[in-house]
């Protein structure tokens, strides 16, 4: 593994959230079409699925993703029009991080009881 | 100081994979890695083979991947890795013994974005006068050595070998803001190819690595921000 700082992790963390996203979106689209089969079709029976515990918790990654994504974007945006977003880029990471992690409270706060059944 | 070093090596003829060697040596905490490995060269192991030159940082031959981080063997100590040395060759680019990779692709990458100087104005009768602010623009990016330290730091550059890499970029930035020289346009061409600046993903390695201390990451923002508003 190369020891990079970082730039480099923010890079590695873009990539996979992007691609895991990418992903998602597809599937997303798929099982959304789905309710084309009306109320008695497919769709019901793949949203009670998708109500299982594992996608709960998956559903908490998902967003995790999309918020750093959309962060990291605003922090990729600013390093390429100003130099200032070089300068400070290892800071505008940290920032980074810490948003996703406060806007992650509140979704913790209403998916984790529905994980453990207790909403 | 004991200490302990591993070395990747391979010697095609006879390997079929790359292994890792290790040796026990003693050293002192101001030997510089090179003085490490011309020891293990010169008295335990003639057949371990590496580049060096200058051996003072200047020439960019011994750009090596040591303990996880492309530097160059000649200018980092034994006090300032501690007991265990890992070492490498850099990554991306053919290994072709040991620690010895082939450059080709590097240079040939160099020699795309045409490194050097372009005007086709008459020579004026004195200086093709420069102003002091002129060539602070480019100032840090005429102090690259070609060591290939930056591009195989590069996780683009790795995965994608024709990328033009950072070292290419850095070349091209010094030409493209010397404000006597006329071949931009031509040159942001070069780079606005698929395998040009846009695969830059702002990773940053190529910054820490440079043993330059050359911002590259900076140079490479100027870059596509001259190509944005330039055009090309």
């Amino acid at each position: 593994m190369y020891r990079g700082r970082e730039g480099q992790w923010a890079f590695v963390l873009h990539r996979m959230s992007g691609v895991a996203l990418a992903l998602f979106l597809l599937l997303h689209v798929i099982d959304i079409s789905l309710v084309m089969w009306g109320p008695d079709g497919p769709f019901n029976a793949f949203l009670a699925f998708y109500h299982q515990w594992p996608f709960r918790v998956g559903l908490i990654v998902v967003i995790a993703g999309v918020v750093y994504h959309a962060l990291n974007g605003l922090r990729i945006i600013m390093m390429d029009f100003t130099e200032w977003g070089v300068r400070y880029q290892a800071a505008l990471w940290y920032g980074v991080l810490g948003l996703t992690t406060l806007i992650g409270i509140p979704v913790l706060w209403k998916i984790v009881p529905e994980i453990l059944g207790i909403a | 100081m004991q200490i302990n070093v591993k070395i990747k090596r391979y010697n095609p003829e006879a390997d079929a994979r790359p292994y890792w060697a290790e040796y026990k040596l003693e050293a002192r905490g101001s030997d510089r890695v090179l003085d490490v490995i011309n020891h293990l060269k010169w008295e335990v192991d003639g057949t371990l083979a590496f580049r060096r030159s200058c051996a003072h940082g200047i020439c960019g031959s011994d750009a090596m991947l040591i303990n996880g981080v492309n530097r160059l063997a000649c200018k980092v100590l034994v006090k300032d890795l501690g007991e265990r040395i890992t070492i490498e060759p850099i990554r991306g680019l053919p290994v072709l013994k040991d620690l010895i990779v082939d450059m080709e692709p590097f240079f040939d990458s160099y020699k795309a974005v045409l490194p050097f100087f372009i005007n086709d104005d008459p020579p004026p009768p004195g200086e093709r006068y420069q102003s002091a602010e002129d060539r602070a623009v480019f100032d840090e990016t005429t102090k690259c050595i070609l060591c290939a330290a930056c591009t195989t730091s590069c996780p683009v550059f790795w995965t994608n070998g024709r990328y033009l890499g950072p070292a290419a970029i850095v070349n091209a930035h010094r030409f493209i803001f010397d404000s006597r020289d006329q071949g931009a346009a031509e040159r942001l061409g070069v780079l606005n190819q698929a395998n040009g600046l846009w695969r830059c993903r702002t990773a940053y390695n190529c910054t820490e690595a440079c043993p330059r201390d050359i911002p590259i990451t900076r140079a490479i923002e100027e870059v596509k921000r001259a190509l944005l508003w330039r055009g090309a």
